[in-house]
């Protein structure tokens, strides 16, 4: 177990250095140009290349990548082209609120998510399964924008429940986390559903039955507990695409975390932003897999980890 | 069993709280009292440093913090600001300025000579690449300090816009010590009505009344809390709920939906954004006069500013706005008619039309399929490529060749140079020098006969003179047409009917430092 810690440890700079690289050069190959987009479409050449040079964008990209890559190693970002902040700042000041809203919104996706599955297995192929599963189908096909757009408009517009925009009081969480919600509550009621009937066939579920224990014992005890390795591994997995709807719903409502931060500085091509963003994702996901496996160990200590 | 649950459970309950913890910094300023006017825009400002931007919701954003040497008043005019008195030499190249005295900067920093030299060295300075010098460094050779309350610029040519740009961004003057702290870029030092109070990128900037101001107290509301969004849709939920009272710009769209509403008010006014078909005269068959009268002829625009703007533009007539000085009312050169359009193809040698391709930016897509529908009508079938405004902008700019290479025969665009003159609308975009890549003639007119009558009019100091000269240049590039023109574009903002104060600059920068709710 501890070797593979280790080894899982050890993996991560590469994959860090893999992926800045990718990001590195994905957005440079992107057309569009920093310094025309800063100087303003009415700069003279001169004034371009004045800027280009003023962003270090007129080095070789393996100059660039060098001191992106020397400095990132060191816990420096560069500046953002268009705030001037460090990157490390406009990161860390954001970084709460967006963690703030995955977590609210995976509570909730686990908290509704794993009962309608339970619910679904349990009732399989009657009306309460088929009305989860269409539940489930619309909230997995359903655009996160157009859902945000939805609730705004009738929540706070129509009815004036609930703020409709930024992040000023505990009230602003519920709109936003309750869309981002929505796909991940979907993913998790069909896995937790497909995994409790396989459970539910197995012979020590008739054993439990037929022992004469309480069917919530049967269910919470005996079956749920052995279907959560693949449920703990879709949340694990899911992570990666919640970070995708969080860039979706954040600029919608405004919701000052690094999805908008992401959005507005490609807007920009602010290059320093999108690779101090997209490293910290990445992060975060490789981060989030491996305390996935880590907890699928914990949960079934016959899968060793070495 | 019952171990490892427990176990489990406490792992469960020790993950909750981290994950609760890491985000409970939440503890935010309450939200402002009555006395916040909330702008909402649809860009996030680009700089705090006037001097280092170029974008129109940037200026807005930072005009109350900053003051020119002379100011534009809400019906256009220009008084005197930071100066209080101006004159030129008979050459019109040696400009000597009286400062106005007694006068502090936000942090302190008294304003005087040496203020303003340093604020033009800034951008002289080559090393800096300021992103808004590039127009200045086209004129201005030198700014000397005569006295401490007394400046002398010095041009390389004369300048008709010269006093108008004073007004503007690279001019309005910064603290230099917070220029030489190199703060200026996020903490916004001026000597205006209002100071910045706090600077959030992600998500707001909030301002205070400057109770030292040199003009009395400021008559606008306790604070000016500005955000925004990139969804136009939110904005005007924004508006309704009164997350913001100032919403700018008012997509077309929503203007007509808020207008019957007597909550809100929508303020429709003449702007300065000219939007037109530049044309590759470099490629065939667009090198033919003919060929690019025809395309004008065939072009319906009361029909695309229905369509496209909803009716809040006006149709082009001119490639200056009806707002810029020396515009021409009474040019009407190319009224919608397909057979004259078919008749001049014809003569041109193309009876069953052709075929050719435009360039647009993502939001204003619809404008080439309208294009496309009208022209078909002539026998001219227009391949429209949609572009984000990125890749647009590197395309757009592309020289001769690449031009040649990537198959790009036409490119929408639209240019504002507002009210500063006429010289910032023709030299970029019909001088032969101002070519791309160099500047933005993207379809590479050249005609000797503008190129003298736009060097004559810049170096033309009586505006009556001047307007004549510009007048025949309209003349000259419209009977050319290197483009199609368009329409110009109405500046649209909206307000909670409360607000009162608010004002717009022609181009759509709203002024809100004497706006109340």
């Amino acid at each position: 177990m501890k070797s593979y810690i280790l080894r899982k440890l050890l993996a991560l700079p590469l994959i860090l250095i893999g992926v800045s690289l990718l990001v590195f050069l994905a957005i440079r190959a992107l057309p569009g140009d920093p310094a025309r987009l800063m100087a303003g479409p009415e700069a003279t050449q001169e004034a371009v290349d004045n800027m280009r040079s003023r962003l270090g964008l007129d080095r070789t990209l393996v100059a660039q990548y060098a001191e992106f890559a020397g400095n990132a190693v060191q816990g420096d970002l560069g500046l953002s082209i268009k705030s001037k902040l460090p990157v490390v700042d406009e990161i860390a000041e954001r970084m709460p609120y967006t963690i703030g809203l995955a977590v609210c919104a995976y509570l909730l996706a686990i908290s509704i998510g794993v009962p309608a599955g339970m619910i679904g297995a349990i009732y399989r192929h009657g009306w309460p399964d088929q009305a989860v599963m269409l539940l489930a189908i619309v909230g997995a096909s359903i655009a996160n924008f157009w859902l945000a757009l939805m609730a705004m408009n009738t929540f706070s517009v129509g009815l004036g429940w609930l703020p409709l925009l930024g992040a000023s009081s505990w009230k602003s969480f519920i709109l936003p986390s309750v869309t981002l919600a929505v796909l991940p509550t979907a993913v998790i009621a069909r896995m937790t559903r497909s995994s409790m009937i396989e459970v539910l066939a197995q012979d020590y579920i008739r054993t439990a039955r037929a022992k004469g224990l309480a069917p919530g014992s049967v269910y919470w005890g005996h079956a749920l507990r052995n279907a959560l390795i693949p449920i703990v591994t879709i949340i694990g997995l899911n992570f990666g695409s919640l970070i995708g709807g969080a860039v979706v719903t954040e600029s919608v409502f405004n919701w000052p975390g690094i999805g908008r931060l992401l959005v507005d500085s490609v807007r920009y091509r602010d290059y320093p932003v999108i690779q101090g963003v997209t490293l910290v994702a990445v992060t975060g996901v490789v981060m989030m897999n491996f305390l996935a496996e880590l907890a699928i160990a914990v949960l079934n200590p016959k899968i060793r980890l070495d | 069993m019952k171990m490892i649950q427990q176990k489990l459970r406490r792992r469960l309950v020790l993950g909750c709280a981290l994950a609760i913890g890491f985000s409970m910094p939440f503890t935010l300023p309450a939200l402002a009292a009555a006395a916040t006017l909330t702008v909402m825009q649809s860009e996030a400002p680009r700089s705090m440093d006037p001097g280092d931007q170029t974008a129109t919701f940037t200026a807005a954003v930072l005009d109350p913090m900053y003051e020119g040497l002379v100011r534009r008043d809400p019906d256009l005019s220009l008084r005197p600001a930071l100066a209080t008195e101006w004159s030129a030499d008979a050459s019109g190249l040696i400009w000597t300025f009286k400062l106005r005295q007694g006068v502090k900067f936000h942090d302190g920093t008294p304003f005087d000579a040496d203020a303003v030299v340093k604020n033009f060295a800034r951008h002289l300075d080559t090393k800096r690449g300021l992103a808004a010098s590039g127009r200045l460094r086209t004129f201005l050779d030198s700014v000397t300090a005569i006295d401490a309350s007394t400046v002398q610029f010095k041009l390389k040519t004369k300048y008709p816009a010269f006093i108008a740009l004073l007004s503007t961004g690279p001019c309005l003057i910064v603290s230099p010590t917070a220029d030489a702290a190199g703060t200026i870029g996020t903490k916004a030092v001026g000597t205006g009505p209002y100071k910045l109070m706090e600077y959030k990128s992600g998500e707001y900037v909030l301002q205070a009344k400057n109770t030292e101001w040199w003009d009395g107290a400021p008559k606008g509301s306790d604070e000016i809390k500005w955000t925004w969004t990139t969804e136009t849709s939110v904005m005007s939920m924004a508006l309704q709920t009164g997350d913001a009272d100032i919403v700018n710009p008012l997509p077309p769209a929503f203007a007509n939906q808020l207008k019957n509403n007597t909550d809100m008010a929508v303020n429709a006014s003449e702007g300065s954004a000219v939007f037109w078909v530049s044309l590759n005269t470099k490629m065939k068959p667009l090198d033919d006069v003919k060929v690019r009268q025809a395309l004008n002829y065939a072009t319906d625009r009361d029909g695309l500013v229905r369509a496209f703007m909803q009716g809040y533009a006006t149709p082009a007539n001119s490639p200056l706005a009806p707002v810029t000085p020396g515009y021409d009312k009474t040019l009407a050169p190319y009224d919608y008619d397909v057979d004259k359009a078919k008749a001049l193809l014809a003569e041109a040698g193309y009876p069953d039309g052709f075929a050719m391709t435009t360039i647009v930016q993502d939001q204003e897509a619809r404008i080439g399929e309208l294009l496309q529908a009208m022209w078909a009508k002539a026998g001219v079938k227009l391949e429209v490529k949609r572009m984000e405004s990125g890749v647009w902008s590197k395309a757009a700019f592309l020289d001769p060749a690449g031009k040649e290479k990537d198959g790009i025969s036409s490119s929408i665009a639209s240019w504002s140079s507002g009210v500063s003159g006429a010289d910032l609308q023709f030299r970029p975009l019909y001088y032969s020098r101002s070519a791309s890549p160099t500047g933005a003639n993207l379809g590479f007119f050249a005609d000797p006969k503008l190129d003298e009558l736009i060097d004559k009019a810049a170096s033309t100091l009586d505006e009556k003179a001047r307007n004549t000269i510009y007048g025949e240049a309209q003349k000259v590039v419209n009977e050319q047409a290197p483009h199609v023109l368009l329409f110009t574009k109405q500046d649209l903002y909206a307000t909670r009917s409360t607000v009162s104060g608010a004002w717009m600059i022609p181009g759509g920068l709203v002024v809100v430092k004497d706006a109340r709710k």
